[in-house]
């Protein structure tokens, strides 16, 4: 594979030179459409039933291949990550005994003297509310086990670090301020890849060799479609339109959930603080961030640039000063 | 990771399971820290604590970043590419300060930068997926991404390098003695260095920032990656010039600035790295540690130690040493010549310890999701 590669670029040089016409043409500006309104993703993990008919629709529509089958030992997700040709992922988190119940917890104390002291056994709020019931047999109403279900997807960042970092200007923010991959553009460089902070856009090795991840559908859009996956979600917890309504929305289903009692029900890249503009693609999260891989606040890497150069320059001086200094010296 | 034990019940049945938790360590089956082990504890200021780190949540541990995709071209450029940049200076500010027994220096260093910069391209073409669309990287000028940066960067540096070495060419009468090599050289070298110097420091310290604007928790937490790599990139330089003057033979009296500025530059290189570290803080366990998939023992034994620390202890002892100097004396070899070649292996190790540091990084979830609680 790799040698391939090899010989490929050694080519591709004199084919890159051949190309100068065609790559005159793409310098040429076309005037962008008007813009729209900002639309996204509202994904409600608490209305999730884990059909995975989101991931299908999606490689359906997109003609994306089928993961290669790989059973992970975790979970009833064997799918595990968002990927180059995955662009909707369900997971699958099983939080197993999450309390201490009442019977079992000298059992509970007896395996854990041989293990690490993980806290397997959560304290809920209504711990006490619930009867303890012999381990094993409790139905699936009266114990606190649960399956949170999450369908992943690329957040769409109001300011996306993976178009901060291209470097060919193959990602772009569309009139409908979605961040989309040009696939005539993208080399491959692999530079969005590390940018992003949610693990989401990946380059496909296997295949073309150029970056990929959730387009919002802009095919659809274009023709006034929703995104195969919200389409395809039969429990509307993947809810497609305008980010400003879909926030709206999202606020009152998080009251609502509120009022009935779920107090771990939260908004994650609902409001403005995330990345200094938000999410265009955002959910409602029924625990921590991190329960769902997702990263509490990351830092915006390009806010990184200008303390690292400053660094950089001030080294240089530094070290160009000595050299000057030890170049005159004349003893 | 406690999302997914299975309970009590079933756990006996799953001996799959039950094996994986016996492998998890106590803090009474750790075994006593090496030596690696507490430097990486001293330099990070971070004892790892797998008890509480399992406690962490994350997704089944699975990796919440996607792995770098550079492996051997990147590491191989960001060590060229130093190279190229950091010779360049060195050689105009030899030109521009030196005596004129250092002219050999700026003659060295211009040859050496240009012949470091020639496989740069092809290193980052080939690092692309899709290398037959690499001047699409020509299509925009983005101050916010280094790597567009870079590109533009490389470029002009590039030309700068290339036309310095000709003119040293030209007056070195490597072209002949036709009226096209004569008119080169008379163009004025030292004016074009200066400003071809803004673009070498660019060059060597560029790769460092490109790694730190990312979401890497190792490359990006210190905001310090610039420095280090362009302070490596300054002793490598460095130690390449002086390690070809020992090789072809040079006055005595600039191998010892040259020696010099060398020792100065790695204990610059030093305070950096040992700051990166600090900064790093847990991040850089992943560079530091002794974990399975750790760079620790690399990193401490190749960079750090025959890398860095002990060509600067040697270099030190160097110096110390009364040298009988006779100014008109040309000297070879001698273990100054060792000093250099170590520098130059520590260079390279730090780039391929850095980038290898960052695959391993993007795997740790509980690291990345820590990184990014701020
Ligand atoms: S989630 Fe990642 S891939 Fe999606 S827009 Fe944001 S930075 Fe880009
Ligand atoms: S891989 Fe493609 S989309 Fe990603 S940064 Fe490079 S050119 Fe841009």
């Amino acid at each position: 594979m790799l040698e391939q590669r090899g010989r490929e670029s050694v080519s591709s040089i004199a084919q890159g030179v051949k190309q100068l016409p065609q790559l005159l043409t793409l310098l040429h500006k076309e005037t962008p459409p008007p813009e729209e309104p900002a639309l996204g993703f509202f994904t409600d993990t608490s209305l999730c039933i884990g059909c995975k008919a989101c991931e299908i629709a999606c490689k359906q529509w997109n003609q994306l291949p089928a993961a290669t089958p790989d059973w992970s030992g975790t979970s009833y997700d064997n799918t595990q990550h968002l990927g180059a040709t995955t662009w909707r992922h369900v997971q699958f988190i099983e939080q197993i005994e999450r309390r201490i119940p009442a019977g079992t917890g000298q059992s509970a104390q007896q395996t854990s003297s041989t293990l690490p002291k993980l806290s397997l056994f959560q304290p809920m709020d209504s711990a006490e509310a619930i009867p303890a019931t012999p381990p094993g047999t409790a139905l699936p109403f009266f114990n606190s086990d649960r399956w949170l279900m999450h369908s992943d997807v690329c957040k769409h960042c109001a300011n996306a670090p993976c178009q901060e970092a291209c470097p060919t200007g193959a990602i772009i923010h569309t009139e409908y301020d979605t961040v989309y991959v040009q696939q005539d553009i993208c080399n491959g460089c692999g530079y969005c890849v590390v940018a992003c902070p949610f693990g989401v856009i990946a380059r496909d090795t296997g295949g073309d060799g150029q970056a990929h991840k959730c387009t919002l559908c802009y095919d659809r859009l274009k023709d006034g479609m929703k995104p195969a996956c919200a389409k395809a979600c039969p429990t509307e917890s993947i809810q497609f339109g305008e980010v400003q309504e879909l926030k709206k929305n999202a606020q009152e289903r998080l009251g609502l959930l509120q009022e009935h009692g779920v107090s771990e029900a939260s908004l994650y890249g609902a409001d403005d603080k995330i990345l200094e503009g938000g999410l265009h693609s955002f959910f409602l999260l029924l625990d921590e961030p991190e329960v769902y891989n997702l990263p509490a606040n990351p830092a915006r890497p390009s806010n990184h640039v200008l303390p690292t150069s400053l660094g950089t320059i001030i080294t240089a001086l530094l070290m160009g000063l000595m050299s000057i200094f030890f170049f005159s010296n004349k003893e | 990771m406690d999302n997914t034990r299975v309970s009590e019940t079933s756990s006996s049945t799953l001996p799959v399971n039950k094996e994986r938790e016996n492998k998890w360590p106590t803090s009474s089956q750790l075994p006593q820290p090496t030596l690696l082990e507490t430097l990486a504890v001293w330099t990070t200021g971070y004892r790892p604590d797998p008890v509480r780190e399992l406690q962490e949540k994350s997704y089944y541990d699975y990796p919440a970043l996607k792995a770098p995709v550079w492996s051997w071209e990147i590491i191989w450029y960001f060590f060229m590419g130093g190279l190229a940049g950091g010779c360049y200076v060195l050689a105009t500010i030899a030109s521009l300060f030196g005596a004129k027994e250092d002219r050999i220096v700026a003659r060295v260093g211009y040859y050496a930068s240009l012949l470091a910069l020639l496989p740069c391209p092809p290193l980052l073409i080939k690092d692309l997926g899709q290398p037959k669309k690499f001047l699409n990287m020509m299509r925009v000028f983005k101050v916010k991404s280094p790597m567009s940066m870079g590109v533009w960067g490389l470029l002009t540096f590039s030309m700068f390098s290339a036309l310095t070495a000709v003119i040293q060419a030209a007056r070195d009468g490597l072209l002949g003695k036709w009226w096209g090599a004569k008119l080169l050289a008379r163009l004025p070298q030292r004016a074009l260095a200066v400003p071809g110097s803004i673009f070498a420091i660019f060059l060597s310290g560029y790769t460092g920032v490109l790694l730190a604007a990312t979401s890497i928790a190792v490359w990006s937490r210190s905001r310090m990656l610039g420095a280090l790599f362009v302070s490596s990139a300054f002793s490598t330089s460095t130690a390449l010039i002086s390690c070809i003057l020992r090789i072809v033979g040079a006055p005595v009296k600039t191998l010892h600035k040259l020696e010099r500025i060398e020792w100065v530059n790695m204990l610059i290189e030093l305070v950096n790295l040992l700051a990166f570290l600090r900064i790093t803080g847990r991040a850089a366990r992943a560079l530091v540690g002794t974990g399975p998939r750790e760079k620790g023992p690399t990193f401490w034994s190749m960079m750090f130690g025959s890398g860095l620390v002990l060509p600067w202890l040697l270099q030190t002892w160097l110096l110390f040493k009364k040298q009988p100097v006779s100014p008109r004396k040309k000297k070879r070899g001698g273990l100054g010549l060792i000093v250099s070649l170590l520098v130059l292996l520590g260079g390279y190790f730090l780039r391929k310890t850095v980038v290898e540091a960052g695959h391993v990084s993007s795997a740790d979830a509980r690291t990345s999701l820590w990184n990014a609680r701020r």
